[in-house]
């Protein structure tokens, strides 16, 4: 027990004697969730400037513009005559897509023919294209209801709104309810945010320590002689600041930007810590690849944007190759950012993502045994070393 | 520094080879479990996006399957809707998506939106039938106003193209920059950059260049590859041709490696801190090149600070020329800052100066 305190003590000292690891344990979690949050915190998108080409020309024509420009996604910047003057407006991107209303629109209502409003939009982003899509799609709705009813002719206004919709249905989007940008992409990345700065303070740290003791990863002190007790003593250190760490994002981060929080306080402790000591010996058994202190930034850094990939949060994981799901199976993160999710914006108890959580102890399980015989190894290699 | 890059064109470009996610597990809570909502269940199974494989007969059921992250959105028939229905009372009935997983959240309710209309419209149909209507003039009865998406540039929404197109470039810069650094860094790291200096006979122009070079060949044979990989193999939509985009690969890689060269430099001598610096830039940049959320959107400041990124200069420019085929005077701002990019190394030149003389490595 001594020996553990020794360590943790020693450890944590250390730590704080490097700048560069400084950074990436404080800093980095602590800023980063706020800039990324910033950056998303207009959550959806408003407004997405548009023209018409209007051929028709007629008040119904004139209906389904202004109507598309009353809805909160889309705004009618300016009426073209021709497309080719609608494209200049594209290409130069003061608009994101073009409405383009028939010469014989109103014709061929009045005809009962069906008629069709092109919609083009740029696939620069997919915000844009869903928001100028949505916007028409409503808005054609919306008029055809109105347009059966005119061609049923008397009815009582009750028949009408049967009419109109026989069979009424509405649609819930639970835990996210604006759709935002933000509760979506914000949750899963503060729990990436933990994982890879982990990974890349011990990387650093052992790094350090390689280059302070020639080329060895444990200080020549008596007390590091037990790969468990090393392992241990490591491990609190890093476990006791992104305690702190995690719990600042759950509280602060949500609170700040009003991000969607359902879920239970302690449960979200209890799924942190197995999560925190799965990606701290996960980190410790990868560290033994890391032999300047600067390669880990190079080697983990760019693994953020893939590993957030492989969650199946962004892209679903029913669409996903089982090669793919296989290799996300590896890493802390892939159960860790599921769980948060669906802890804090949905609310679950521990026993709706038991998988997530009974698998982030077998990791912890699997990655501190070879995190041990990582040590235990290099212990052994280092006696055979000095005693030769 | 190899390996990496293509392991990622491969990573991103197999993970997304579907495109569009299709057949994403939803269900249907039927609590009235009549004919005509079991023909119902047919017709949502037909859904392009779903894979309406389950059935539940409360809603609690389906909820907590949601919860598990069995589905991702189910449909809710309370019970009686067939009752009401055929009385005309005007029954209810829901769809629930989880939109804490925007894209398959999105893509369903797409879908459940248009059957959401369907199903009334299937009523009606049979009122417009008793009226004696022929059913050619049914469908403009039904939709008088129908709507057509013509998505420039990209007609099957694939989100291969939409991602692949910018994540990888993202990376392929993100690790331009920290290389960069990391080789310049090493010199003063392992205490040889007087003998570096020294060999360059005295210049850092020279001397940088050549460090530099074969990095810079090695990253352009990459991205040409990745050109190759997405654009011939792969079929993506490239409206310039292939030898444009190259062309713009080159200046890109070029304007990376100039932007690591002016990092380290305003850091001169403290490889580590200017590492830091690259890696939460690049990690940035994913965000703030505005493909994901549109940067028109987003705080004034952050409007500003993004044209300080390359890998939004790119994305304009990809945009402009291979998605949108339009000509490049449109995005000649963008080509400006990547050839500012190229040469900013020449605002840091004296610092380097000082650095090879005087600075030492700080641990």
């Amino acid at each position: 027990m001594k020996k553990i305190l020794y360590i943790f003590y020693h450890e944590l000292t250390d730590i704080l004697h490097d700048l560069g690891i400084m950074i990436f344990i404080f800093f980095v979690p602590l800023v980063y969730p706020l800039l990324y949050s910033w950056v998303y915190t207009n959550e959806i998108v408003r407004e997405v400037p548009a023209v018409v080409v209007d051929e028709s020309g007629t008040a119904r024509s004139r209906e389904f513009i202004s109507k598309v420009d009353a809805t909160p996604d889309v705004r009618i910047v300016a009426r073209c005559r021709s497309m080719e003057e609608a494209k200049q407006w594209v290409m130069a991107h003061e608009a994101y897509g073009i409405y383009k209303i028939p010469r014989n629109f109103a014709l061929d209502i009045w005809q009962h023919k069906q008629t069709t409003v092109g919609c083009y939009c740029d696939m620069s982003s997919m915000l844009y294209y869903k928001g100028l899509y949505l916007a028409a799609t409503d808005v054609s709705l919306d008029m055809n209801r109105d347009i059966k009813i005119e061609r049923l002719g008397s009815m009582t206004e009750r028949d009408k709104e049967i009419t109109q919709m026989p069979v009424e249905y509405e649609h819930v989007k639970l835990y996210n309810p604006s759709s935002g940008f933000a509760s979506f992409l914000i949750p899963p990345v503060l729990m990436l945010i933990l994982q890879q700065t982990l990974l890349l303070g011990i990387g650093m740290q052992m790094g350090r320590t390689r280059e302070r003791w020639n080329g060895f990863i444990i200080p020549f002190k008596r007390q590091y002689k037990n790969p468990i007790y090393i392992v241990i003593g490591k491990a609190m250190v890093y476990l006791g600041i992104y305690l702190v760490m995690g719990i600042y994002a759950f509280t602060c981060v949500n609170r700040w930007f009003s991000l969607p929080v359902l879920g239970d306080y302690l449960t979200f402790l209890a799924f942190l810590v197995p999560y925190l000591l799965a990606c701290i010996f996960f980190a410790m058994t990868l560290s033994a690849f890391i032999y300047r202190r600067e390669d880990c930034i190079l080697i983990f850094v760019f693994l953020s944007v893939p590993l957030l990939f492989l969650s199946g949060l962004s892209w679903p994981s029913s669409a996903m190759p089982s090669f793919w799901k296989v290799v996300s199976s590896v890493f802390p993160s892939t159960y860790g950012m599921n769980g948060y999710v669906r802890i804090t914006t949905m609310g679950c108890s521990l026993s709706d993502i038991r998988t997530e959580y009974l698998a982030l102890w077998l990791q912890v399980a699997v990655y501190l045994t070879t995190a041990s015989l990582m040590y235990r190894s290099h212990i052994l290699k280092m006696v055979e070393k000095t005693t030769r | 520094m190899i390996l990496a890059p293509i392991v990622c064109i491969v990573f991103f470009t197999s993970l997304m080879s579907k495109g569009l996610p299709t057949d994403m597990p939803a269900a249907v809570a039927d609590e009235d479990d009549t004919p005509i909502t079991r023909k119902l269940v047919r017709v949502l199974d037909v859904m392009e996006m779903a894979d309406v494989s389950k059935k539940y007969h409360t809603f609690g059921e389906a909820h907590k399957a949601m919860r598990q992250g069995e589905i991702y959105a189910f449909f809710y028939i309370p019970k009686g809707t067939t009752a009401e229905a055929i009385s005309s009372r005007q029954p209810k009935v829901s769809f629930y998506t989880n939109d804490a997983y925007l894209v398959p959240g999105n893509l369903l309710m797409k879908d459940m939106k248009m059957t959401g209309e369907l199903i009334p419209l299937a009523l009606t149909r049979e009122k417009l039938r008793a009226v004696g209507l022929p059913e050619k003039e049914m469908m403009a009865w039904l939709q008088p106003i129908q709507i057509e998406a013509h998505p420039i540039g990209n007609p099957t929404l694939d989100y291969n193209v939409y991602l692949s197109n910018m994540v990888v470039p993202g990376i392929f810069i993100l690790l331009i920059l920290l290389t960069t650094v990391y080789t310049i860094g090493s010199e003063w790291k392992n205490k040889t950059q007087k003998t570096w200096y020294a060999m360059a006979d005295l210049s850092v122009a020279i001397a940088l260049g050549a460090k530099l070079l074969p990095q810079t060949l090695l990253y352009i044979m990459q991205w040409w590859l990745m050109d190759y990989w997405f654009f011939i193999h792969h079929g993506f939509p490239c409206q310039c041709g292939i030898g444009t985009m190259m062309l713009i690969g080159v200046l890109t890689v070029l304007a990376s490696q100039g932007f690591g060269v002016l990092l380290f430099g305003i850091q001169a001598g403290m490889m580590r801190v200017a590492m830091c610096i690259c890696s939460l830039w690049g990690i940035l940049s994913f965000s703030l090149a505005g493909f994901t959320y549109p940067v028109t959107d987003m705080h004034p400041i952050l409007q500003g600070l993004s044209v300080w990124f390359p890998l939004r200069h790119y994305y304009l420019i990809y945009v402009n020329q291979a998605l949108d085929g339009f000509s490049i005077r449109y995005v000649l701002p963008s080509v400006c800052w990547l050839i500012a990019f190229c040469a900013s190394p020449l605002l840091v030149h004296y610092r380097y100066r000082t650095a090879f003389l005087k600075y030492e490595y700080l641990p």
